[in-house]
């Protein structure tokens, strides 16, 4: 056909001028967040794919890092959660501490942690090899990312602006995911999606 | 109260309250200079032993870390938290930032950080008083909040106390620490080199003119960032040589530099030496070339401008004004599907050898005007509105040709397009020039630097790019020519070739109404009816010349004659009609909307005032700049962030020649739109070129406030 020779024509011209695109795989703003299924502490299988429809919140955490420690026992995650909950927002601790590491725990002992630090997540997904962690590219803990009804990676980045294990920073901090909650209500944008982690590396095994 | 009571107890108080007042006299805290956590020795070091008034002295905070723990540079990467000091100061005296030494890399699985390992000397300058008194002393404290990790991290916080006796100026300060000296000794010194720093695809590339690097004694070449996320912090640098250039490849992180933003961060090279390894570390701040959003370099060399212009010619085929005429050329190639290679083989070296000719002959007449000091262009012949009517006439008789009303090769009727319409070698040849002719308009990205460079450049290069251009769009129809297997695949001859060549005529009388409406920005409304006028005209005279072809001897030469005058009136009618109109029309042009019209005038005014500036320069037969304008320039996000930042909007219209604009486009090395270029506030700010192919973000980020202070 010639519409065939034309398309060949049109080819290479295209394949010439197009240039090397990213070959990062990782969790990329506005792309589809990486799907996966794991175990969570109560003994279930959570699959990211059956919370479509919803906003996902992915929170890394790991009990003994001071950072964490810091949001929790401040009381300022835990705030956090009950927020979401109220706006029927998931929240899905992840714990990719490998076994022997800092913050390693089984189901029970995760759900136990979660008791005393009066934290409300709708789940907790066990991740002792990294999986999730490196198929988001997840560094710290606490390390945020949201993903939006329509599965698509909407966040990533820090819990908030000032980067530090003292609790007294959190009254001068810009909480990146109370605004992104706002922006997600107000169906906006989000204005910052993207902005630096910090706290603890996440444990992952040697 | 109860240590009242407790005369033991009582006694300590008040001698730890006496001491305390002993100590207030002396102006100093009693804290030691030292303090220890299970991980890290911290202590509080002075260049000197004294202070003179108003002196600088250099301070030292040094961490001594246990094996396999470190702390954190300014930018500690992935994670981690860098060294914080507060200072508890006398008034009047003032502590200055942390000088970083050079860090290490710590990856841990996915993560690195930038620190330090066993010991690090983090110094600080001091301003003392000028009213500090001599025989007093000047008490320093401060509060160390350091993370240390091995795998686990700790938050630790220490508290270090300095007392320094003040002496008169000039007398004896006391022995140097040799520490500190040691620690100054070793900072980063500012890098030597030439810098540039381009975006190259995905990376960014960093060229460091330092032909004393390819050493074989460098063992390891690291750059590291002082900000987050501008570098990925864990991506390999691979690092060659070149022309005695260093060429470093980053890859971009979360947080990536715009254009015309700065690169800072320090340099280490790891030397292998006799005596052991060496390392040395140098500060920098590349500013992200401007002209390489557009995914290469300012200053293209010979080599890659040849490149770029073959690949911007090849890009040229897929443009709506070219592809029409190449089909045409396509369905002559089908109908000769049969016969000889070397047929096929000679039609295609003559279409190439056309559109070289073309080019060479563009090329040539460039170089004459550009000997002759005219400021112009690409696209520059599209400036003529008599230019574009005639192009325009053509596509219309094409069409005409196409849809069958007149027969090919009938005479002369046809103008290029019966030349390119006739089979055979002379027919390639003029499609060639007809292809040429039709995609100088069509600017495509990358072609706009690889014109303005040759534009900077002798006469042989000046060429030698404008071949290269010619062969790129050559390229796809030649191979077809000279690859039988490709031909192979052409379908049989058959009717349907009748009816596509019929429907091949709509796109030509689309380029036809996209020109006219060209001509009505140029040479304004009664152009339109000049235009439409000659079209009919042509129409008539097309269809008079092939009715009568079929009659007898007098009925032939009858209508030749009338077609000739008809065709004659369209032409001269054209030519008067808009020639005289065009230069009026061009004063009257109203001024709409948020811009102002360019003028260099009036930019030298806003800028002598500070004010930021964005520039817009298009023209209306440019295809991207009408893009770039409709997606991004008049988006409202971009209005806003324009009425934010205050910001005057300048636009220049290409369309019909301005040698001021011509000015301006030879200033950023270009030879043709679009140019998008933003002024920051600041008189003497740095320009910033946005990509030529534009987006609301990619505008909003040159915009952001960020962007707007001074770059130097």
């Amino acid at each position: 056909m010639l519409l065939r020779t034309i398309a060949r024509i049109s080819l290479l011209g295209l394949s010439a001028s197009l240039l090397p695109v990213s070959a990062l795989a990782v969790a990329n703003i506005d792309q589809p967040a990486p799907p996966f299924s794991a175990q969570s502490a109560d003994g279930n299988t959570v699959n990211l794919a059956a919370y479509r429809g919803k906003t996902v919140v992915l929170e890394w955490t790991n009990h003994e890092c001071p950072y964490v420690r810091k949001h929790y026992e401040s009381g300022n995650i835990p705030q956090l959660q009950k927020e979401a909950a109220a706006r029927g927002i998931v929240w899905l601790q992840v714990i990719s501490s490998a076994p022997g590491k800092q913050g390693h725990v089984d189901g029970a002992t995760a759900l136990k942690v979660n008791a005393t630090r009066d934290a409300r997540p709708a789940g907790i997904i066990l991740d002792p090899e990294g999986k999730i962690a490196r198929l988001y590219g997840a560094q710290t803990t606490p390390h945020i990312f949201i993903i939006n009804p329509a599965g698509e990676l909407v966040y990533k980045g820090g819990i908030d602006s000032v980067a530090s294990s003292k609790k007294e920073d959190l009254a001068t901090a810009e909480n990146y995911v109370r605004l992104a909650f706002a922006d997600i209500s107000a169906q906006r944008r989000i204005a910052q999606a993207s902005t630096r982690p910090y706290g603890c590396t996440i444990k992952y095994a040697d | 109260m109860s240590a009242w009571l407790d005369a033991g107890r009582g006694w300590r108080l008040l001698a730890a309250g006496l001491l305390f007042c002993l100590n207030g006299l002396a102006g100093a805290a009693a804290l030691s200079p030292r303090a220890s956590t299970e991980q890290v020795e911290a202590e509080l070091l002075a260049a000197f032993p004294t202070v003179t008034p108003g002196q600088e002295i250099l301070l030292g905070v040094r961490q001594k870390i246990i094996p396999h723990w470190h702390t954190y540079w300014k930018n500690p990467g992935d994670s981690g938290e860098a060294t914080k000091i507060d200072w508890q100061l006398p008034e009047g005296v003032t502590a200055g930032a942390i000088q970083w030494p050079a860090p290490r890399r710590f990856t841990l699985g996915p993560v690195t950080n930038y620190g330090y390992a066993d010991e690090v000397m983090l110094l600080v300058p001091l301003q003392v008083a000028a009213t500090a008194q001599p025989g007093q002393r000047l008490p320093i404290r401060a509060s160390v909040d350091w993370l240390v990790c091995e795998e686990t991290c700790i938050p630790q916080r220490v508290e270090l106390g300095l007392s320094l006796p003040v002496v008169a100026p000039g007398s004896a300060i006391g022995p140097a620490n040799p520490l500190i000296q040691a620690a100054r000794l070793a900072l980063p010194t500012s890098s030597p080199w030439p810098l540039r720093l381009d975006r190259v695809g995905d990376a960014l590339q960093l060229r460091i003119k330092a032909p004393e690097l390819a050493a074989p004694a460098v063992r390891e070449l690291w750059f590291y960032p002082s900000e987050w996320g501008r570098v990925a912090h864990d991506a390999a640098q691979p690092a060659r040589f070149a022309d005695g250039e260093l060429i470093l490849s980053l890859q971009p992180g979360e947080a990536p530099l715009v254009a015309g933003e700065a690169l800072d961060g320090v340099l280490v090279i790891t030397e292998e030496q006799p005596g052991g390894t060496t390392r040395r570390s140098f500060e920098m701040a590349p500013t992200l070339a401007i002209a390489s959003a557009d995914g290469h370099g300012q200053e293209t060399g010979a080599w890659s401008a040849m490149l770029l212009a073959l690949l911007g010619g090849i890009v040229l085929n897929l443009m709506p004004c070219v592809f029409p005429v190449l089909s045409i050329k396509a369905l002559s190639l089908i109908r000769h599907a049969g016969q000889a290679p070397g047929k096929l083989r000679r039609q295609g070296l003559a279409y190439t050898a056309g559109v070289l000719v073309s080019f060479a002959a563009l090329g040539g007449l460039l170089i004459g005007i550009k000997l002759g000091g005219g400021s112009i262009g690409w696209g520059f012949q599209y400036q003529s509105p008599v230019f574009v009517l005639l192009v325009a006439y053509l596509m219309f008789a094409v069409g005409l040709n196409l849809s069958g009303l007149f027969v090919v090769g009938a005479g002369a009727v046809g103008l290029g397009s019966s030349l390119a319409a006739r089979e055979g070698s002379l027919g390639s040849f003029f499609t060639g020039v007809l292809a040429t002719v039709v995609a100088t308009p069509c600017t495509a990205p990358f072609m706009g630097a690889a014109v303005g460079f040759a534009l900077g450049q002798p006469t042989l290069q000046l060429l030698a790019v404008f071949l290269s251009l010619g062969l790129g769009l050559a390229l796809p129809y030649l191979l077809l020519c000279l690859w039988p297997g490709l031909q192979r695949l052409l379908p049989r001859p058959g009717v349907w070739m009748e009816h596509l060549k019929q429907g091949l005529a709509f796109p030509m009388y689309g380029a036809a109404i996209w020109l006219v409406w060209v001509l009505a920005q140029q040479a304004g409304i009664n152009a339109v009816a000049v235009a439409l006028g000659g079209m009919l005209a042509i129409a008539f005279a097309v269809w008079l010349f092939g009715l009568t072809r079929q009659g007898g001897r007098l009925a032939r030469h009858g209508g030749a004659w009338f077609a000739s005058l008809a065709l004659a009136g369209a032409l001269l009618g054209g030519y008067f009609g808009i020639e005289a109109r065009s230069a009026e029309v061009g004063a009257s042009r109203s001024i709409r909307q948020s811009w102002e019209p360019y003028s260099a005038k009036r930019l030298a005014e806003l800028r002598a005032g500070g004010r930021p500036v964005l520039i817009n320069l298009t023209a209306s037969w440019c295809i991207s700049c009408l893009v770039n304008e409709k997606v991004a320039l008049s988006s409202t996000a971009v209005g806003e962030a324009l009425r934010a930042g205050g910001i005057t909007y300048l636009k220049g219209d290409w369309t019909n020649q301005d040698p001021e604009i011509g000015r301006l486009l030879a200033e950023f090395g270009r030879s043709g739109v679009p140019l998008y270029v933003y002024y920051p506030a600041g008189a003497k700010a740095v320009p910033i070129v946005l990509p030529q192919i534009l987006t609301p973000e990619i505008v909003l980020a040159a915009l952001a406030p960020g962007n707007s202070t001074s770059l130097h």
